[in-house]
């Protein structure tokens, strides 16, 4: 049988923005309740309505990938999943600032990189959402992977509209 | 010891000299108040002097946290705000959900308290041990979305999370609050008013601090399960989706929806007012407050009418009450346009509302005139008015400036027998139940230490006729008149037990939702999951944990009597102990509330005659302290 990659989606109309996955994955990945040290990342917009959840992947490109000056940030062929090697890591943050999901983070008590692995193929997150807002499975079976690049339009258009009003309305 | 849970520190702001000082939290404070507001009131009591004002320098604001606060069990994003009520004159409190409270345990501190007076606006800046006292002149007559966006935008964080206060704030509008994530209010008492008092426009906080518990692994089995339990729970899963508007056809099944100002519980238009009209029409998102997989939070728009293009989270039942059947207006997007309204210029809706009703009452009655009333004629059901005079009283103009003292004060101004009209207990306005149809609601009210309260004793199992849960929580001999709602027989038994629980709630601190119809959660789990988060063992007996309660509830009596509160401040307005329920269900009814008074004084270890906590009650529940006023460590 074909072992399909999975990968993780999100449906931002059925987030509530409770930040509970964030929870769950600082506890199960640091033995601690700290969302700043989460994989993930649930950015609410209060004055909108909304909430969206920012998870590592699906990403066409990995700019992570392609920043890394010591090729610390690899990419599974098949999965399309990146992994860092912490051991070759040299703290440089390249690959924090360029995510464009914003979740590689440092972590500065302990300084090093955190990145999601997927937990390994049973991502924590994923069991804690309450909505079914994050869902793990492969990319073939998944319904919601267009609602993901929505989402990225979505963003897109909030930094569009955000340009604008800086520059006062000159285009 | 090391206790788990707490982020083990106070953090004090003095504006006066505008200075901070972090203070350990005193350890013993864990085994005798658990949080939240335990703490709270332990710091209150011992930190104010008596007859202060309200509005004046002395009055401190207390922010706090509980055990639970920020970690993975459900529901636990609650936060409490604790000060002298400038409304009421005595004990205020006022809860609030969003992420504020998760977010000050994250900064480092389990409470913030806000002392002295500020000569210029300033807003409170906390980033984990940076902390700063900004200038806030240019925020200063924004509403509290536009300053909450400001100062988000000044950080460049949108984790920064903002407590503001609005212009009802800023010029002492005795009902003013405080809002959170742009629309969850600490709405009740005037908490808004303190802070503009303070002339403090904002707290900002952000942390990245993390938080352990005693037993981390045992702890996360128990909030998953306990996760669990929520999203199978049916209850729970009908508020995910109705939100608290399920509660108007249940109110108007039972005869207790407020309308015309409490005159009747029934609503001709109460189907427009139902969640099952709303939610297809206007609602257009889910949200959900911090650590929360219920989500009863809803996000609405109007899309035509007069009011389209209003675009808000909210309103709860009680808006949709204070300003739908209280007021006589069966119209949603009038209620939706209110919770704006309220939340934008900071005011508490429930007081905004029944202020409103009060004034529109005495006008029918005649002890307003046109002259007072700036040439309207106050009626009900007119949803336009409704909304200027809230606006009026925001601005404190016109008439606006009597109603913004609150019904008490405005109907001793007024004079004329228009007391009567002013549905309050102890100042502070009722909120939407009646114990007419509920006496044990009846026995809340007259209690509670802030007012009428319907969040520290609100019993929903003989409203409800839940037999099975009376039998087993109070005993089966007590059936069936502890689950009738006519009479007032067991009520205080029932009462007393409820308050003790909802107070470890309000100590740990977790939302109101998971104890209410049917409970998700009880004592039994609280004293379950307490020894885990803490270590504290002696947390894991529910003996115990009524008795932390009984401090509380016995320390906030002492706070009031401390005010002038006894016995005759016991008492309900006379439109539900002398004035019959017309219609309806309960048509007839009336509160004998006398009985369940005595019955309550004796289960709590008062005082029969005056209410007071008798000095065997100070003894039992190691209070002798409060004699002296403070305790000297």
């Amino acid at each position: 049988m074909l072992d399909l990659p999975a990968q993780l989606t999100v449906d931002y109309t059925k987030c509530t923005g409770c930040r509970i996955c964030e929870l769950a994955c600082s506890a199960k990945k640091e033995g601690l309740f700290n969302p700043a040290l989460a994989r993930l990342k649930i950015v609410r917009y209060d004055d909108l309505g909304m909430d969206i959840p920012n998870v590592c992947g699906p990403c066409d490109e990995a700019p992570c990938v392609d920043i890394c000056p010591v090729y610390a940030m690899r990419r599974d062929p098949l999965s399309r999943m990146t992994y860092l090697d912490e051991d070759k890591c040299i703290l440089c943050k390249s690959c924090a600032g360029v995510c464009v999901n914003g979740v590689i983070k440092l972590d500065t008590s302990r300084m090093r990189i955190i990145k999601c692995d997927h937990c390994g193929g049973d991502p924590e997150c994923a069991k804690a959402c309450p909505t079914g807002a994050i869902q793990y499975g492969s990319i073939s079976q998944s319904t919601i992977r267009g609602r993901h690049g929505k989402m990225i339009h979505y963003l897109k258009e909030i930094e569009r509209t955000a340009l604008a009003e800086q520059t006062d309305g000159e285009k | 010891m090391q206790v788990g849970g707490y982020a083990g520190k106070i953090l004090r702001v003095n504006l006066t000299d505008s200075s901070f000082h972090v203070e350990p939290l005193p350890s013993e404070w864990v085994r005798e108040y658990v949080g939240g507001d335990g703490f709270a009131a332990r710091m209150l009591f011992s930190e104010l002097k008596p007859r202060i004002d309200p509005l004046g320098e002395d009055n401190k604001l207390i922010i706090a946290t509980g055990p639970v606060t920020g970690t993975l069990w459900p529901m636990s994003g609650r936060t409490v705000f604790v000060s002298k009520a400038p409304l009421t004159g005595i004990w205020g409190e006022s809860h609030v959900g969003g992420f504020l409270g998760p977010e000050l345990k994250y900064a480092g501190y389990d409470l913030l308290v806000v002392e002295g007076r500020s000569d210029e606006p300033v807003y409170i800046s906390i980033e984990d041990s940076d902390l700063e006292l900004m200038k806030a002149a240019e925020l200063w007559g924004l509403k509290t979305n536009e300053a909450t966006a400001a100062i988000k935008g000044r950080h460049s964080d949108p984790d920064t999370q903002v407590a503001a206060i609005g212009p009802a704030g800023e010029r002492l509008v005795r009902f003013a609050s405080v809002i959170v994530n742009n629309a969850r209010a600490a709405g009740r008492t005037g908490m808004g008013a303190v802070l503009g008092s303070k002339k403090v426009k904002a707290i900002a906080v952000r942390g990245h601090k993390a938080l352990e518990v005693s037993d981390h692994d045992e702890f996360v089995r128990l909030a998953k399960a306990a996760h669990k339990r929520v999203r199978e729970n049916g209850q729970a899963r009908e508020m995910h989706k109705w939100g608290t508007w399920i509660l108007t056809s249940v109110k108007q099944t039972i005869g207790e929806l407020p309308t015309y100002n409490h005159r009747t519980g029934v609503f001709d238009g109460w189907e427009k007012l139902s969640g099952e009209y709303i939610r297809p029409r206007y609602t257009i998102s889910d949200r959900a407050c911090f650590g929360c997989s219920l989500g009863c939070k809803k996000v609405n728009y109007v899309r035509e009418g007069p009011y389209a293009g209003t675009f808000g989270e909210g309103p709860e039942y009680e808006g949709l009450m204070s300003f739908g059947s209280l007021l006589g207006i069966a119209d949603f997007p009038t209620a939706l346009k209110a919770n704006q309204l309220c939340n934008g210029l900071g005011l508490d809706m429930i007081s905004t509302g029944a202020t409103i009703a009060f004034a529109i009452e005495a006008f029918e009655n005649g002890a307003i005139d046109e002259s007072i009333a700036d040439g309207m004629k106050l009626e009900w059901g007119n949803s336009e008015q409704a909304l200027r005079l809230l606006e009026m009283i925001a601005k404190k103009e016109g008439i606006g400036k009597l109603l913004a003292e609150g019904s008490r004060a405005a109907a001793k101004s007024i004079g004329h027998g228009s007391d009567k009209y002013a549905i309050h207990v102890k100042g502070l306005e009722m909120s939407g139940q009646d114990g007419r149809t509920h006496r044990s609601i009846g026995l809340s009210h007259a209690t509670a230490a802030r007012g009428a309260d319907h969040l520290r004793s609100l019993v929903t199992v003989d409203q409800l006729g839940y037999q099975e849960v009376a039998a087993k929580r109070w005993g089966r001999d007590k059936l069936p008149e502890i689950v009738d709602p006519y009479t007032e027989k067991y009520k205080a038994a029932a009462v007393v037990e409820t308050e003790n629980v909802y107070c470890i709630r309000d100590s740990m601190i977790v939302c109101w939702y998971s104890v209410s119809w049917p409970p998700i959660f009880w004592l039994d789990d609280f004293a379950q999951v307490l020894p885990v988060v803490t270590g504290v063992d002696s947390l894991g007996s529910t003996d115990e944990l009524h008795k932390i309660a009984e401090r509380q509830v016995t320390l906030k009596r002492l706070f009031n009597a401390r005010e002038g509160i006894d016995r005759k401040d016991d008492r309900l307005p006379t439109r539900f102990t002398e004035e019959p329920m017309p219609e309806g269900p309960g048509r007839g009814q009336r509160v004998n509330l006398e009985p369940m008074l005595n019955d309550y004084y004796k289960l709590r270890g008062w005082n029969l005659k005056n209410g007071l906590p008798t000095d065997e009650t100070l003894q039992r529940l190691s209070l002798e302290w409060t004699r002296t006023g403070v305790r000297r460590e």
